[in-house]
């Protein structure tokens, strides 16, 4: 029985200081996610609209980090 | 954490394996146009149960049967019932998982009842090849990504596409473990695999785009363009020889043609 990924796409919908975005998911909910510090690193500069993949928090279903740009 | 089995528990996880592999021989020999998908899984719950093991399914975050059937556009988690019934050219993914003496296994095909169109009958050999391409990939040393690159590799060459909302996942002493075992990506990233741990490997593939939803039950996925889908899993343990395929058995079933 395959499990849910604990990743998935959306888009930026919003920028906040610290290098946090707003995200809204293909599968609907809202999250607030971090950049991975994998691709801040590479200066990959993030504005509304771009479509990225989120790594889910376990713990917290809200939270989330930009693992990849799409 | 990703947990390493020892001998003794590979053994053990074989059992379930062998399990599983057996009760989905069987059923496959029953899916026929006109079978209801209950009575799959009825069959399916009694050969569980008589074997002293307990289905992994039933009431896993509530799940309420011992099968996932899914019929033609459903990928996964498609729930049994009476009113389901297999007619001539769908294409069927049975998935069975049982908990024997404390350990799991965990196996799905995709079967065609009677004569099926010739692109559901490519899927279905397409789907069934990227796994075992997958499972070449695993060896010690060699790293989580590199078997779900294999599976996109495969099917992408065909115009086919892999679901990315549900993922393999490792296997033990709880159905799901640690790590997630996507179907796509990029080779040489994440864990590396080392002799012991034990995934459950399973390529879920669309033949139109990738993108599905999840139906108002709560479980049935299906794809969002109403293409075909299909869905193959092993139970595979790394050792030091190379792949183990725990629900392996002894006559292959499947959907070559």
């Amino acid at each position: 029985m395959p499990e849910r990924s604990r990743r998935a796409a959306g888009v930026v919908t919003e920028t906040l200081p610290s290098a946090m975005y707003r995200v809204r998911l293909d599968e609907g909910p809202l999250v607030l996610a971090h950049i991975a510090d994998r691709i801040d690193r590479n200066f990959v500069r993030l504005l509304v609209g771009d479509r990225v993949r989120v790594e889910l928090s376990p713990v917290d279903v809200g939270r989330g980090r930009i693992v990849e740009k799409l | 954490m990703i947990v390493c089995r020892s001998a003794a528990e590979l053994e053990k996880m074989r059992a379930a394996g062998r399990l599983v592999a057996d009760v989905l021989t069987e059923l496959a020999g029953l899916v026929a146009p006109g079978v209801t998908t209950a009575a799959l899984d009825a069959v399916a719950e009694e050969r569980i149960r008589a074997a002293g093991a307990i289905p992994a399914f039933k009431g896993y975050h509530g799940y309420p049967a011992t099968i996932c059937a899914s019929i033609n556009e459903e990928v996964i988690h498609g729930i049994p019932s009476g009113r389901r019934i297999l007619n001539e050219g769908d294409i069927v993914s049975i998935d069975v998982g049982a908990s024997l003496d404390g350990y799991y296994g965990d196996h799905a095909v995709t079967l065609a009842v009677g004569l099926v169109s010739e692109q559901a009958a490519t899927l279905l050999r397409v789907t069934e090849e990227s796994l075992y391409k997958a499972i070449e990939r695993v060896r010690v040393g060699g790293r989580i990504s590199d078997i779900g690159h294999a599976v996109q590799q495969h099917v992408e060459a065909y115009g086919f596409s892999v679901v990315r909302e549900f993922v393999g996942h490792g296997i033990g002493q709880r159905m799901h473990e640690e790590p997630q075992v996507p179907n796509y990506g990029e080779p040489g990233r994440g864990p590396r695999l080392a002799e012991g741990m034990v995934l459950a490997i399973e390529p879920m593939v669309n033949a139109g785009k990738p993108a599905v939803k999840v139906l108002g039950d709560g479980w049935t996925a299906v794809t969002r363009d109403g293409s075909l889908s299909a869905h193959f899993e092993h139970t595979v343990a790394v050792t030091a020889d190379g792949p183990w395929i725990l629900t392996a058995r002894e006559v292959p079933v499947g959907a070559r043609r």
